[in-house]
């Protein structure tokens, strides 16, 4: 079986906000809504430090999307299934078309704004839409989130956030493959992950 | 006569003013519809707002008014005078406001019929659409029955195992609305075994408020007759599940606080923090109101009805509490780009946007919320006019028991 994971090399990163504009653009997504954060562990505001200077003064990026967890809150709460595990590639996929709107699944989940309401009719910068072809609808009033680029994946892609991230700080590969770059990582490198307490075990390490 | 045409007439305009506030929400939820759902004060990270906080409410009153009037019926106690119509009705009317509440909080509302077809029986949410539709069946049919039982038509076994029936579903339907929130790991403040029970007390409280507040009144109205023992007795009950709801929340915060870590932030936010003004009104109110309770002096009409509103008050403190509290707390508060959909009040770094309540409601919201208000005063009005709710006089119930022939003849 495969398992999709991505690992993320937090020494690399360097907040250039790569990969959530691929993400934008690849997916059509409507303005204001974007499945992939570069978050800012530092102060109040993105790009701020903390601690004092000059000795324990501190920034950290974050890049943060759906963490396609082996054990998704958001998969067990949706009333009709909107949300659910690919069997064949362990990506937690969203169908716009049945989703209801009921937001269960929001608040199920335990990494704070990874999914996506679209509160309006969805507004687009340009009036042509961008990205692949087969890029997702996006449809009023339903809940999306990141789906590893699954229509890239079926054509034997790799998710688009992996193919522009300019510090090579991105890997992706199948999890369960003991050979796999990515397994070969997580094996050797320290890394940590998200909310590990929550029980959910996500997909995607980032290493430190 | 008269003068029961005329208090009938008055509850036919009660009602008619509360369809046609009804009618007025109706409107601003096709408005919330088509403009789309940015004009809620709702947003990604605090995604439920006012409706599901009244959705939680209103299944409390329903299934403590429920509770109320089934437990003298189901356990064989000598009952509350009568008033088992009226408590039943009234659930009815609580459980209709909160399908509504539910309705008018999704996106796609013309989905709903996905929740029989695609039903995914592991979800919390699932096993409480299902539990209320149960439920608000079983009410009608409980109704209908006690109807029947009244006229002599069944027999008081029929009686006394519906009434279970009865009380297991509504104890049953509002431990599975807990559980929609309870379930969720990811909401400190939400994830406790202890929230099921709590909610069932929450129910007794402001059940036992609501059903006392319609029998002083429509006593007053003159639209039944109740002796002042049934009215004290009610106030004892209220008093005993305020101290039992109260004490929930002590063992609940102790809970928290005990060990120091991130529930001691639960803790902060509720007794000092952006939560106070709910947490404190919920905690003196009702114990005052346990104390107007207590005090057989000061058991008169006007204090207890004044105890019960401020009691039911509480308790939608307490749902305030609970849903604004499940995203003060954000799991991973980093500094991110903001943008118009993140969060209800957001623009000034992270502790400015969590530094107060996280959410309140707009206009639109409120507005829909007064329809379905409406909604379910209306039938109330209408119900109480229409149906025969009133307590049968003792003498009346025999005769017909004695007689069953005397309507055919008539």
């Amino acid at each position: 079986m495969t398992h999709y994971g991505m690992a993320i090399d937090l020494k690399r990163c360097i907040a250039c906000h790569g990969c959530t504009l691929a993400c934008k653009s690849v997916n059509n997504l409507p303005n204001d809504v974007r499945y992939n954060n570069v978050l800012t562990d530092g102060g109040q505001y993105m790009d701020t430090a903390r601690g004092t200077y000059p000795d324990n003064l501190y920034r950290k990026y974050y890049p943060m999307s759906c963490q396609h967890c082996e054990n998704p809150a958001c998969v067990k709460v949706c009333p009709v299934g909107a949300t659910y595990k690919d069997p064949e590639t362990g990506v937690v996929r969203q169908d716009s078309d049945k989703c209801i709107g009921c937001r269960m699944c929001m608040s199920a989940c335990p990494y704070t704004g990874v999914r996506s309401f679209l509160w309006e009719e969805p507004k687009y910068a340009l009036d042509f839409p961008v990205g692949d072809a087969d890029a997702p609808e996006h449809v009023k009033h339903t809940v999306e989130k990141c789906v590893f680029c699954y229509g890239r994946l079926a054509k034997g892609e790799t998710p688009a956030c992996m193919e522009v991230c300019g510090a090579l700080a991105r890997h992706w590969g199948d999890l369960d493959d003991p050979d796999s770059e990515i397994s070969r990582l997580v094996a050797t490198r320290e890394y940590e992950q998200l909310l590990p307490e929550m029980g959910t075990k996500p997909s995607v390490y980032y290493l430190i | 006569m008269v003068e029961k045409a005329k208090q009938s007439r008055g509850l036919v305009v009660a009602g008619a003013i509360g369809a046609a506030v009804a009618l007025v929400g109706i409107v601003f939820w096709f408005i919330q519809l088509s403009g789309g759902m940015v004009q809620t004060g709702m947003r990604n990270l605090d995604s439920w707002g006012l409706y599901i906080t009244m959705f939680m409410f209103f299944v409390g009153l329903s299934a403590g008014g429920l509770i109320i009037s089934s437990i003298p019926n189901a356990f064989g106690m000598k009952g509350f005078g009568g008033i088992s119509k009226v408590a039943i009705w009234t659930s009815i009317c609580c459980t209709v406001a909160a399908i509504g509440f539910v309705v008018v909080d999704m996106g796609q509302p013309l989905r709903v019929w996905e929740l029989f077809v695609y039903s995914n029986m592991g979800s919390p949410l699932m096993w409480d659409i299902i539990v209320l539709m149960v439920y608000l069946i079983l009410s009608v049919v409980y109704l209908v029955f006690y109807m029947r039982y009244e006229a002599g038509k069944t027999s008081h076994v029929a009686i006394r195992v519906i009434s279970v029936v009865a009380l297991v579903c509504a104890v049953l339907v509002h431990s599975v609305t807990a559980w929609i929130f309870g379930l969720q790991q990811g909401h400190e403040f939400w994830y406790t075994a202890l929230l099921g029970p709590w909610f069932v007390s929450s129910a007794l409280v402001c059940g036992t408020a609501l059903v006392m507040v319609v029998c002083i009144a429509l006593r007053k109205m003159g639209y039944l007759a109740l002796d002042q023992a049934y009215i004290v007795k009610m106030a004892k009950m209220l008093a005993a599940f305020i101290a039992v709801d109260l004490y929930f929340f002590g063992c609940d915060l102790l809970t928290s606080a005990f060990p120091g870590g991130s529930g001691a932030e639960v803790v902060d936010m509720l007794v000092s923090g952006p939560l106070a003004p709910f947490f404190w009104f919920e905690v003196i109110g009702c114990a005052a109101a346990m104390v107007v309770c207590l005090v057989p002096a000061l058991r008169r009409n006007g204090w207890l009805v004044a105890a019960s509103v401020v009691a039911i008050l509480g308790i939608l403190c307490k749902r305030v509490q609970l849903l604004v509290g499940g995203f003060q707390l954000p799991n991973i508060p980093f500094a991110n780009v903001e943008g118009p959909y993140a969060i209800t009040f957001g623009g000034n770094g992270v502790d400015v946007a969590y530094s107060s309540l996280v959410y309140w409601p707009t206009g639109i919201e409120w507005i829909v919320t007064l329809g379905i208000l409406g909604l379910a005063f209306a039938l109330l009005c209408f119900g109480l006019a229409w149906l025969n709710l009133k307590p049968v006089a003792k003498e009346a119930s025999v005769a017909a028991k004695a007689a069953p022939e005397a309507p055919a003849a008539a």
